[in-house]
């Protein structure tokens, strides 16, 4: 077999391609938010779709990236901490790149948190929108009415959200399926009416004026300087949705790492089955929507703050939709696939402006010509491996 | 010697249908009890009501000396008893590996706070139960070790029927109930599951086993506690040659002899 030889890297070998496919990365990130032109975003896309094809067709080079990962972590994390940090300074005085990259994060750790219902566990819930929307509402209110600070604003509003993710989760187990979609959507559509509807919300008006968190005396309202550099004021929230993200990946991780993740696995395989492994399913599904809720709310809290003015219109049933598309597309179950969808879905459907009135119908077609080279997502669950077994 | 378990006057009704009727059958500590009878006749409904599948329409069901009749399905795991099923419902899309540590769940801790806050413990929770599920595959028959990071869905079926077992034993379970472990096997797999269970008794000399049987061999290996279900209701039992030679037993495999007279 050709991969046999290529699935074990040399160390120097391993850190070289890890450094280099994260700049590979970067890199691309970098042009397709760069470039305006219809044409040469085509040209992008069907750079990318290339890649997924080889990476369909050779199934030894995710292996082999998955090897070299694996086996110089320290070079891969620290890698991508440069990148992540450097990525604004690159980006420079281009605020709306900016804004771009802090909803792509924002919709990452959206999809991270959905992807513990659908991916893991394969519940559909359509409320995450819901959600995220409690998370920013109950911080805002917070911070407008009572004055409260946005870093003590987070864990009140995701304990918040998380108690609403029992409260749907508990009801929601008595269905199953199509019908639990449905009561989820239910749930979804009746948070964003209220929202509407109660007049100490704001109403349709929403909440205006949430004030800017700040850090140590730095407002972040002003722009950042480091070393000299003059980052515009977006950056600040760059770099705290970016330290989100790490916190959804890790907690994601190690979910998934723990009994807890294969029990979520063993009931999407086979209820019936998991619940004669002594798994208690309806507490687990619970749990996963519970975990869901508190990752949005805190995405609702920092979109909040970075926004500073938020009506029900931002926390629809079409959010909930994307977030879920993001994850199809993404892949199950696999982090990194999640994290990949919730960029792309929410950079392209910006980039082809260019198209005007077609707009929506060509981001279609992207969607559906990326599932059909990758049926199973853009990187699809992977076996776990235990104890340095490859 | 009291009875591990002990099934009394269980009826089981779905509207008008009567799976079990008034059933009652008890298993010592370390003995294995081979429950036969033609397909229908309710022998998997038993199982289901013992492990809380079901909750009997009358009768009561205790195990180890406490009642769990309707009991949830994971306290019942819980407490000792651990099944497989007719038609394997393994993990398909897991490895092996997993499907075993799944079976696990009961005899591990870790909740989602320990999780995310105390990685470093379960962590060594994993690497522990991983050392055991390779144990538990290296253990049977078959080479289900070297198959661990397959997806169980692309096992063999005899494969399949080992690694349900593998999986039910990693509960650590004082009552194993094997649903016609030998459905889909050819005669050697056959003869290497009866040596399986016959050197897992061994080796667990506490442990009991309620089999489902269709395939005589295995029942003749086992030939101390048999007992014969038809149309619900428990028709004959005893050991093998009394059931064997039982004629409602006959009858109920072979149809009426009145015909032929």
């Amino acid at each position: 077999m050709q991969g046999a030889s290529l699935a074990a890297p040399g160390k120097a070998a391993a850190a070289a391609f890890t450094i280099a496919s994260q700049l590979c990365g970067a890199a691309f990130l970098y042009l397709i938010l760069r470039v305006d032109g219809g044409w040469q975003v085509i040209g992008l896309l069907a750079l990318l779709g290339l890649g997924f094809t080889l990476l369909e067709r050779l199934p030894w080079i995710a292996d082999y990236a998955l090897a070299s990962f694996a086996s110089v972590p320290l070079v891969a994390m620290i890698t991508a901490a440069v990148v992540v940090l450097a990525f604004p300074f690159f980006v420079g005085s281009n605020t709306y790149i900016l804004h771009l990259l802090i909803v792509a994060e924002l919709y990452a750790v959206l999809a991270l948190a959905l992807n513990f219902q659908l991916g893991s566990a394969n519940i559909p819930n359509f409320a995450t929108g819901a959600s995220y929307g409690i998370g920013a509402y109950v911080s805002a209110l917070l911070a407008i009415n009572f004055g409260v600070s946005f870093w003590l604003t987070l864990p009140v509003a995701a304990l918040a959200a998380t108690l609403f993710g029992f409260i749907i989760g508990i009801p929601s187990m008595r269905t199953r399926d199509t019908y639990l979609a449905l009561v989820t959507i239910a749930f979804g559509v009746v948070v964003q009416q209220l929202l509407n509807n109660f007049s100490w919300t704001g109403g349709p008006n929403g909440l205006v004026g949430i004030p800017a968190p700040s850090l140590f005396g730095h407002s972040f309202a002003d722009p950042l300087v480091i070393f000299g550099w003059k980052l515009p004021s977006q950056a600040n929230f760059y770099y705290l949705s970016a330290a989100l993200v790490v916190v959804a990946i890790v907690t994601a991780h190690r979910l998934h790492g723990s009994r807890i993740g294969l029990a979520w696995n063993a009931l999407r395989a086979d209820e019936i089955a998991a619940k004669a492994q002594g798994i208690n399913v309806a507490w687990f599904k619970v749990l996963a929507f519970a975990v869901d809720a508190f990752l949005a709310a805190f995405a609702g809290t920092i979109y909040a703050f970075y926004v500073s003015y938020i009506s029900p219109d931002n926390f629809t049933f079409l959010v909930s939709v994307t977030i879920m598309t993001m994850v199809i597309v993404g892949g199950m179950d696999n982090i990194f696939g999640v994290i990949v969808g919730a960029f792309l879905l929410t950079i392209l459907p910006e980039k082809l402006r260019a198209f005007a009135d077609y707009r929506l119908l060509f981001f279609g077609v992207v969607i559906i010509g990326f599932l059909m080279i990758r049926p199973q997502g853009l990187f699809p669950q992977r076996m776990r491996r235990y104890g340095g077994d490859l | 010697m009291s009875a591990l378990l002990k099934v009394e006057n269980v009826t089981m009704r779905f509207g008008g249908l009567v799976a079990l009727n008034d059933v009652s059958l008890s298993i010592d500590k370390g003995a294995v009890l081979a429950v036969i009878g033609p397909n229908g006749a309710g022998k998997s409904t038993l199982f289901n009501v013992v492990t809380g599948v079901y909750r009997p329409t009358s009768g009561r069901v205790t195990f180890d000396g406490a009642e769990i009749t309707g009991r949830p399905s994971y306290e019942v795991v819980d407490r000792g008893i651990a099944r497989t099923f007719q038609s394997s419902r393994l993990f398909s899309d897991l490895s092996v590996l997993d499907n075993v540590i799944i079976g696990m769940h009961t005899r591990t801790k870790t909740g989602v706070l320990d999780a995310l806050f105390r990685p470093g413990a379960s962590r060594r929770e994993m690497a522990a139960c991983v050392v055991k599920a390779e144990a538990l595959l290296k253990l049977g028959s078959g080479d289900l070790f070297e198959q661990r990071y397959r997806p169980a869905g692309a096992l063999a079926q005899a494969d399949r029927r080992r690694l349900e077992i593998a999986r039910a034993l990693a509960s650590q379970p004082k009552l194993l109930l094997l649903d016609e472990p030998s459905v889909g096997m050819d005669d050697t797999e056959t003869d290497a599951l009866v040596a399986d269970i016959v050197r897992l008794r061994a080796e667990n000399p506490e442990l009991s086993v309620v089999l489902i049987e269709h395939d005589m061999r295995v029942v003749e290996a086992f030939p101390h506690h048999v007992t014969c279900i038809d149309y619900g209701s428990k028709i004959a039992e005893g050991d093998f040659a009394a059931v064997r030679a039982d004629p409602r037993v006959q009858e109920a495999y072979l149809g009426k002899a009145v015909a032929h007279a």
